[in-house]
């Protein structure tokens, strides 16, 4: 079968990722990821500069590939774009490219987190989302890192290294937000703290995937797949009462919206091929109906 | 007198202007354009009409401007018109009355209720009794589907409604009046066609939000200035160059009554569908080829009213043929699913729904439906909703 080569955007809250793959219709081949944090600019500037980035990586132009999609707030890519999947059908399809024995995605995005269920094709069979709070998002634990004066790639190792873990609110980002200003004021380590949010987010997240009816392994997709203090709470909360469910993680999960974007501009491709050859050779549509 | 053959509009061919044009009529919530209209030319009404099936050429021709009145969708808070109906009743009288109680219909000087459901014919009795100065009128279209009895029976509501508008306008009910109308009305759906048509053939160039914007501002507009604003847009609009994206082509179904907002509209859309045909704004349709003016013209009205071919639930269907229709309908426009939205607590529309899903399902047409309120704030389950729809049957081909 034909070599197809397709980009993905995952246009996100706090970053654009893009990813292009080769797919031949029988396996796939990652070309190159890029990712851009949009810090307050027009994203579809940050945008078509992280497209740009991606391609010239592979040494391609826009036009040489097969399917642009799009994932996430693909607004943002319109005028590139091929065509738009859902976030849930993409980081389904990327969460199984990474880790083909999963059989449930947890994205952990900025905004909010989802618990997928999939079977072996990547089809969604079900799904469990968080409600427009933030409490237990990325954004939540980025605020919380900023108050704390921690960088985000201190958060994960600084809460590896708690003993005795000061719970704080699980309910609301904002009451907990006052714990943490609470605990500060305290003496309460650092380390304590950033234990105690991810005991809290963790929660959130297992009952998540409960409600789903998560079935193991579980791949952990989106921007906190790389806080290692969260994934040893969440495996100890998934864990508890005798439970078995084997959590596990990519160091390309960021990036996993973006390359089932792409995996699936691929499939799609072939698929309106396949029609356009049959409409050409069947018979012609119904003409249009009166308003 | 209202009925000249010229538009009086003067239109720019810039779509950016257009569409200024298109929403600020949407948004005309006090109706200011109409009393424009009507303080131009002394003797001229505007009348109200609730969805589905106001006579527009009759009002058009006793020299009434007919205004659908479809609610206030989420541009007012409704407070007292919350008052007078149940939790369990849909929003869209509640709204009405709303606009009523705090005088932005106040330009007008009737209001027509055609019969759609209790609630409707409900809310006529509320107007008599809180705006008593309005002419009201319940017209209640043949549930019968024996052609020669419909026909008289309407024929007589029709004489009725147009002989007392036209003791209040000052004018004689001429049949040369209502052939007048009728050509303007034709002239109206001739547009609406080539509309509809260039919708099939590039929606993303006319998009669902703006299409749906367009024909709100007709709701308000002599018919004929109407038509000169759809051909200008249609014209606009097909030359805007956007590039086709790969996104399913949907139909939308059961908004023929409480609209939804634009909001939901385009949620839909960018969550991967093309809205390629719809039902929002459903209207008494006029044919597009005007009756002879030697003929009678009130019969071509009756006529045309009683064989429209757009099946809607507030129709009685005698044949049973709802389902069927809406099959051949999603197949001639190409459709690869349909929306079923339905607003909450609407009777007909929902009650409709198990015999279209019944016929879609047999067709193997994918679906989903989705309930809405004209006030709705929040549409991310919606773009869930219809985003995880349109990668299902784009991707496994079926919902």
């Amino acid at each position: 079968m034909q070599r197809l080569t397709c980009a993905g955007i995952d246009v996100g809250s706090s970053s654009i990722k893009v990813a292009i793959v080769d797919d031949d219709g029988a396996s796939a081949q990652l070309r190159t990821t890029v990712v851009e944090r949009i810090r307050r600019r027009d994203p579809r500037v940050v945008m078509r500069a992280t497209v740009d980035s991606a391609l010239a990586d592979v040494q391609l132009d826009l036009g040489d590939l097969a399917y642009v999609a799009s994932t996430g707030d693909g607004d943002v890519a319109e005028g590139v774009r091929t065509g738009h999947f859902y976030g849930m059908t993409c980081h389904a399809r990327g969460g199984l490219f990474l880790e083909p024995r999963a059989r449930a995605v947890l994205d952990v995005g900025a905004l909010w987190a989802r618990a997928i269920v999939v079977d072996d094709r990547s089809k969604v069979i079900n799904s469990r989302m968080t409600s427009q709070c933030a409490a237990g998002t990325g954004q939540f634990i980025e605020n919380i890192a900023r108050y704390l004066g921690v960088r985000l790639d201190e958060v994960g190792p600084l809460s590896l290294t708690a003993t005795r873990p000061e719970p704080v609110s699980g309910i609301c980002a904002v009451l907990a937000e006052t714990d943490v200003i609470n605990m500060v004021s305290r003496g309460i380590s650092t380390a304590e703290i950033l234990r105690g949010i991810h005991e809290s987010v963790a929660i959130r997240l297992a009952k998540l995937l409960r409600s789903a009816k998560a079935t193991s392994p579980v791949l952990v997709t989106g921007g906190l797949a790389s806080d290692a203090g969260l994934l040893r709470c969440l495996t100890e909360r998934l864990n508890e009462g005798g439970r078995e469910t084997e959590l596990v993680t990519h160091r390309l999960s960021i990036h996993a919206g973006a390359i089932g974007a792409a995996l699936w501009g691929a499939f799609r491709r072939r698929k309106l091929d396949a029609q356009r050859a049959a409409e050409l050779s069947g018979p012609r549509p119904p003409v249009a109906p009166s308003p | 007198m209202t009925t000249s053959a010229a538009p009086a509009l003067a239109l720019s061919d810039d779509l950016d202007e257009l569409v200024a044009e298109i929403e600020a009529r949407f948004d005309d919530l006090t109706l200011s354009r109409v009393r424009a209209w009507k303080d131009a030319a002394p003797g001229r009404l505007a009348v109200g009409c609730l969805p589905v099936l106001a006579p527009r050429e009759v009002l058009w021709a006793a020299g009434a401007l007919p205004v659908f009145i479809r609610g206030a969708g989420d541009r007012i808070d409704t407070i007292r018109g919350d008052a007078f109906y149940q939790s369990y009743i849909c929003h869209l009288p509640r709204s009405t009355l709303e606009l009523g109680l705090l005088g932005h219909l106040d330009v007008l000087d009737g209001m027509i209720f055609p019969n759609t459901c209790d609630v409707i014919r409900n809310l006529s009795g509320v107007w008599q009794t809180t705006f008593p100065q309005h002419f009201v009128r319940f017209v209640d279209p043949p549930q019968t589907g024996e052609r020669a009895t419909a026909a008289a029976f309407l024929r007589a509501d029709l004489d009725l409604l147009y002989r007392d508008l036209c003791a209040r306008t000052g004018r004689a009910p001429e049949p040369a009046a209502l052939a007048e109308a009728s050509e303007a009305y034709a002239e109206a759906a001739r547009a609406m066609a080539a509309l509809a048509a260039a919708r099939l053939a590039e929606p993303w160039n006319l998009p669902a939000d703006e299409v749906y914007q367009l024909r709100r501002a007709g709701d308000a507009m002599p018919p004929r200035d109407f038509a000169a604003l759809v051909t200008a847009y249609v014209t606009a609009a097909r030359g805007r160059g956007r590039r086709a994206e790969d996104r399913i082509r949907v139909c939308l179904v059961g908004a023929f009554c409480e609209q939804p907002p634009v909001a939901l509209l385009r949620a839909a859309e960018r969550a991967g569908c093309y809205v390629v045909d719809d039902d929002l704004t459903l209207s008494h349709e006029s044919s597009p080829t005007a009756p002879r003016r030697d003929g009678e013209p009130m019969a071509s009205i009756v006529h045309a009213a009683l064989t429209t071919p757009r099946a809607c639930a507030v129709r009685y269907d005698e044949h049973g043929a709802a389902g069927a229709t809406l099959v051949e309908r999603v197949r001639a426009c190409r459709a690869d699913g349909v929306l079923l939205a339905a607003p909450s607590f609407c009777d007909p529309a929902l009650l409709d729904q198990p015999r279209l899903t019944g016929a879609l399902d047999a067709a193997g047409i994918p679906h989903t439906s989705f309930k809405y309120s004209e006030s709705s704030g929040q549409f991310q389950s919606i773009r869930e909703q219809a985003g995880t729809f349109a990668d299902s049957v784009k991707l496994w081909g079926t919902a």
